[in-house]
This record gives C-alpha cells, sequence and structure tokens, in this order.
C-alpha cells in the first residue's frame, strides 16, 4: 500500500508538466486541502483535545464555575457503581463480541472462499445487517425477544420445548447482555467476514493443492494455510469489532433502557453527561474508553497482525 | 478440480448465512403486516395468514402524532444524510486528489493528521462537539448535524478517493497538461471520471455512515424539527405507547432505503470498504 501511495508523488517529481508549477510557491493544494483541514482540525482535533484538558476540570451545569480539580473525575469514576457496573457489562459485551464476530467471520468467508453461482448474491445478503442502524436492529430484535409475539418464544412452544412466554431481556443480566450482544454480533459479522475474505483471496490455489498432494485433510490446510496467512485480515476484523463493543449504545439502549442489566460505559457517558449534566466525568470518562480502545487494539495489532509475504 | 472441493456442508452453511442475515428483517416484516392480535396469536403464524397494509397506511397516510412525527423525521433523516454525503464527497474528493498529487509543505503532516482522527473511538468528542454546537447556536439545527456528520466521515472518504486517485496513472494527467488544460480542468475532465466507482463507493458508504447515525442526533437535535427516523424510533419503543406491529412497520420504514441501497450496490459497498480498511 505504502508503494502505491509514494508513485505518483515519484512520477509527479520527475514529471515535466509538473515542474513549472513547484517554482513558485504552488497555492492550489493548499486551497484543496483546506477545507478537509478546517473541518479536522476544528471539529477532530480541538475537541479530542477538550476531552483531555477538561477531564481534569469540574464542568457541571449545575455545579458552576468551571473549575481546575486534578483527577478527582477519574477517581469519582471508579466509586459510581452505575459506572463500574457498565464497565463489567461492557468487558462481557468485548470478549463475547470479539469472540464470536471473529470466528463467525472465519467460518463465512471460508464458506465464500471459493467461487460458486451465486457467491455474489450470498454476499449482497450477507452485508445487509451492516448496513442497517443499530437502534432499527435493535427494534427489528426485540420482535425476536418478545415475550408474546417474539419469534424464539414462539419456536419454544410451537417445538413444544416449554410455554413460551419466557422474559428473555431483562430477566437476568447474563441473558441480557448475551442477547443484546447476539444483537451487535450480527450487525459487525458482515464487515468481519469480507474483511477475512478479502485476505483469503490472495492465498494462491496452489498451496491448498501441494498440501492436498502431502497428505493434509481439510482440517490440517485450514489450520496450516487458511488460518496463518488470513491474518491480517483477523486482525483488522478484530479492531473494528473490539471498537464498535467497547463503544456499544444503540442496541443496549433501545433493547434495554436504562437499566443495570445492561447499560455500556458508552451510555453512562451519556447519563452522566446529558442527564445529570456532569460534563467534567463524561469527559473522564470517554477518556478512558478511548485510551482503553486504543491500548486493546494495538495489543491486537502487535499479536495477531503478520505482515503475510507470498 | 475447483468442484471436487465443495465440502458437502458447505450449502448447508450458506443456507445458515442466508438464514442468519434475514429472519431477523423476514420476522419485522411480518409482523408489519399484520394486526396486533395475529402478531400475537398462538399457535403462532409464521407468515401472515391474513396479510394487511394497515400499519402502513397508518403511518405513511394518518393524521395521529406518531404517523406525522414518523414522516417529518423520516423526510429529517433524507436531507441529513443527502446533505452530509454530497458535503463530504466533494470536500474529500479536492483533498484526496491534493494529497495523491501535489507536493506541497505540511503534506505529510496534514494527510496523517486527518487519517490519525479515523483511530478516534467514535464517542471521544461527543461531549465537546455538543458544546461547540451549543455555544454557536447550532443544537436542532441541519447545520449542525451536518457538520458533525462531515467532520466524522471526511477521514475514510479522503483515504478511499486518495487511493482511487493514486491508482490513476499520472501519465493521463501528463497528457492533458501538455495540451494546455489547467490542473483544475484535468482533474474535473480526467481523473474525476476515472475514478467514478470510488466516488460512487464512497458516496454510498457515507450516506450508509448518516443513515445508520444515533447517539450524535440524540444529543445534536432534541425535537421533531431535525430528529432524523432513528432517533424518533428509538423514542417511540422507550415509552411502550406504539403497538408492537406498528412498531415492526416503522422499522421497515427505517430500514427500506439502507437495504435497497446494500443490495441493489453491494458491488460498490464492497468495494469502497475493502479499500478503506487495507492500510
Amino acid at each position: 500500500m505504502r508503494d502505491v501511495v509514494a508513485e505518483p508523488d515519484r512520477v509527479d517529481r520527475s514529471g515535466s508538466a509538473a515542474r513549472p508549477q513547484r517554482r513558485r510557491l504552488d497555492v492550489l493544494p493548499y486551497v484543496l486541502v483546506a477545507p478537509v483541514a478546517i473541518f479536522i482540525i476544528g471539529l477532530a482535533i480541538v475537541p479530542a483535545l477538550f476531552t483531555i484538558i477538561e477531564s481534569f476540570f469540574t464542568v457541571n451545569e449545575l455545579d458552576p464555575p468551571t473549575r481546575f480539580s486534578g483527577l478527582s473525575n477519574f477517581v469519582e469514576l471508579f466509586h459510581n457503581h452505575a459506572v463500574t457496573n457498565s464497565a463489567a457489562n461492557t468487558a462481557f459485551y468485548v470478549v463475547v463480541g470479539v469472540a464470536l464476530s471473529t470466528v463467525l467471520g472465519i467460518a463465512m468467508a471460508v464458506l465464500l472462499q471459493r467461487p460458486f453461482r451465486g457467491r455474489g448474491l450470498v454476499i449482497a445478503i450477507l452485508i445487509l445487517p451492516w448496513a442497517l442502524p443499530g437502534v432499527v436492529e435493535g427494534i427489528l430484535w426485540s420482535g425476536i425477544f418478545d415475550p408474546n409475539a417474539g419469534l424464539i418464544n414462539n419456536l419454544i412452544a410451537t417445538l413444544h420445548f416449554g410455554a413460551g412466554n419466557g422474559v428473555l431481556l431483562g430477566q437476568n443480566r447474563l441473558l441480557t447482555v448475551g442477547l443484546i450482544e447476539l444483537v451487535q454480533v450480527w450487525q459487525m459479522t458482515p464487515l468481519s467476514t469480507l474483511l477475512i475474505f478479502a485476505a483469503l483471496q490472495l492465498i494462491p490455489e496452489e498451496l491448498y493443492e501441494a498440501a492436498t498432494v502431502d497428505g493434509a485433510n481439510g482440517w490440517r490446510r485450514f489450520l496450516s494455510i487458511t488460518l496463518p496467512l488470513a491474518r491480517p485480515g483477523i486482525a483488522v476484523a478484530m479492531v473494528q469489532a473490539l471498537i464498535a463493543t467497547l463503544n456499544i449504545f444503540d442496541q443496549p439502549y433501545v433493547l434495554n433502557g436504562a437499566a443495570s442489566t445492561g447499560s455500556s460505559v458508552t451510555m453512562e457517558t451519556y447519563f452522566v453527561s446529558f442527564q445529570n449534566l456532569n460534563f467534567g466525568q463524561g469527559y473522564a470518562l470517554s477518556l478512558v474508553v478511548a485510551l482503553v480502545t486504543v491500548a486493546l487494539s494495538l495489543l491486537v495489532v502487535r499479536f495477531i497482525y503478520r505482515r503475510v509475504e507470498l | 478440480m475447483r468442484d471436487r472441493r465443495h465440502h458437502p456442508l458447505r450449502a448447508v452453511g450458506i443456507v445458515l448465512v442466508i438464514l442468519w442475515s434475514i429472519v431477523p428483517i423476514y420476522w419485522a416484516a411480518k409482523s408489519s403486516l399484520q394486526t396486533e392480535s395475529a402478531a400475537r396469536a398462538r399457535p403462532a403464524q409464521y407468515v401472515p395468514l391474513h396479510p394487511t397494509l394497515a400499519n402502513f397506511r397508518t403511518l405513511l397516510l394518518g393524521s395521529g402524532n406518531v404517523a406525522t412525527g414518523i414522516r417529518h423525521s423520516l423526510l429529517n433523516i433524507v436531507i441529513e444524510c443527502a446533505a452530509a454525503t454530497a458535503v463530504t464527497v466533494a470536500l474529500a474528493a479536492l483533498a484526496a486528489y491534493a494529497f495523491a498529487r501535489f507536493h506541497f509543505k505540511g503534506h505529510n503532516v496534514l494527510f496523517f493528521t486527518v487519517l490519525a482522527t479515523m483511530a478516534f473511538p467514535p464517542y471521544t468528542t461527543l461531549i465537546p462537539l455538543y458544546r461547540i454546537m451549543s455555544a454557536f447556536n447550532l443544537v436542532n439545527t441541519y447545520t449542525g448535524i451536518v457538520l458533525v456528520y462531515v467532520s466524522g466521515f471526511l477521514p475514510l472518504a479522503v483515504w478511499v478517493l486518495h487511493n482511487y486517485f493514486s491508482s490513476i496513472p499520472a501519465s493521463i494527467e501528463e497528457a492533458g497538461l501538455i495540451d494546455g488544460a489547467s490542473r483544475l480542468q484535468v482533474f474535473w475532465h480526467l481523473v474525476l471520471p476515472l475514478a467514478t466507482p470510488g466516488v460512487i463507493s464512497i458516496a454510498l458508504i457515507t450516506f450508509l455512515f448518516g443513515w445508520a447515525q444515533f447517539l450524535f442526533p440524540l444529543v445534536l437535535s432534541t425535537d421533531l424539527s431535525t430528529q432524523p427516523l432513528t432517533v424518533l424510533i428509538a423514542a417511540l419503543q422507550g415509552r411502550h405507547i406504539v403497538p408492537s406491529t406498528l412498531m415492526s412497520a416503522a422499522g421497515i420504514l427505517a430500514i427500506a432505503v439502507p437495504a435497497a441501497i446494500a443490495l441493489l450496490f453491494n458491488r460498490y459497498i464492497v468495494n469502497g470498504l475493502l479499500a478503506g480498511s487495507t492500510k
């Protein structure tokens, strides 16, 4: 990829047509880049600095003025039961979500690895859940989980496994977070599948043929060819799943409301900031989430990603 | 040779993948075509025995608060997504071209800065963006929402378009420049047409991202004047006042546009996603 980026520059430098423009200061590129630069600096870099700096301040609409308060926002977070509870839920979302979306992504990518008639159509259907808003997916799945009209309870009744009126969401914490995360996995898996699928497309068929000649069975070929060579795709898929799960908001908010059985850290950030109007603590919490996200992403890249040379 | 490799279990797996992807959508679609009592009937109707469009008629033609709210927020989400997509693609195309083709002081620093913001977790800037928009009286305005969307969607768009522009041979442009065209004419008449698939990809992906937004508009638009459909639907769901079959119909309305885009233009979307992720 880096070479592709460098190529046009090299051509540009030697290209006779571009040379006259480079003698004086060429303002054109600055004009072209300026709008994006203004957006990114004004609405991404500056706000991010706000978050970092103001997390060390008391910023509370109900308790003005804004004043420096050191680490007290961070200390308070650890004593806020709702926050620590949501951190435990979020840890569950992350572990289950990353594991499940990665495993399903690998399985689906392997299913699609070799061309077959209708593969394009299957891929079109496969990416559907990725394209839909998380909130509306919450609405769709609440129809699956509903005690009366839901698909799961109806299947239980039809198959005579039970009365089929069990309350699935909010009844107990493990079931609740599990079902909420299932909805998010439904949304994330298409992208994981595509990323891993793209990595699999680069594996030369001859490798499999040689392994078959050497007597390796399907499972053996999967373990020693497919899996190692898919690692770049798997790492990128895991990072995107990690970011999505650590920042989960839409699914628990819609499926389970503000209830503590499913609330995530991002939900608590929202409640602390926009209901309690304690922005300082909200800043601290979003900063912690950001740092954990970056740290875990780097870990995944460090241990899973391997540059593949073919 | 190839066909011999097809494992018999593969067909089963592919059927499962299709079911997994469409059953939740099917169930909502089924429910949206039923009356509330039919949806709750036992034994369950796995297909609607007496399908009715009454729920959709209520939402699209009815005069109640829920129906007018849904229609207004549907209009809002279309306006916000279309505006955010147009601005994002236009600005990103100009910048991406500059990053791909020009040498200028600060090139690398700027390019890296733009891309680095992609690594920010999405909600790091939620509170400051709200406070900035609030300071400029842009809460509950289309402008406020579109500004925030564009700032979030630009980095990926710049990256994807940069890669498309870089893959176009510079010799084509040099020929244009020798013929006396200006750099902007070359960009408009030679480069952009060649990069059209990339532009379409990123436009569709940006539009879908916009349609999926929830927490930002939840904070930035507190009333119906600008609330997108996603925010209104979540509010209706939370209040438990709307019959579940009507909610299903609202959900189907909310996914109709993104689902159609995903099914019809999946090639562009898949290519764009893969172009954006191979760093």
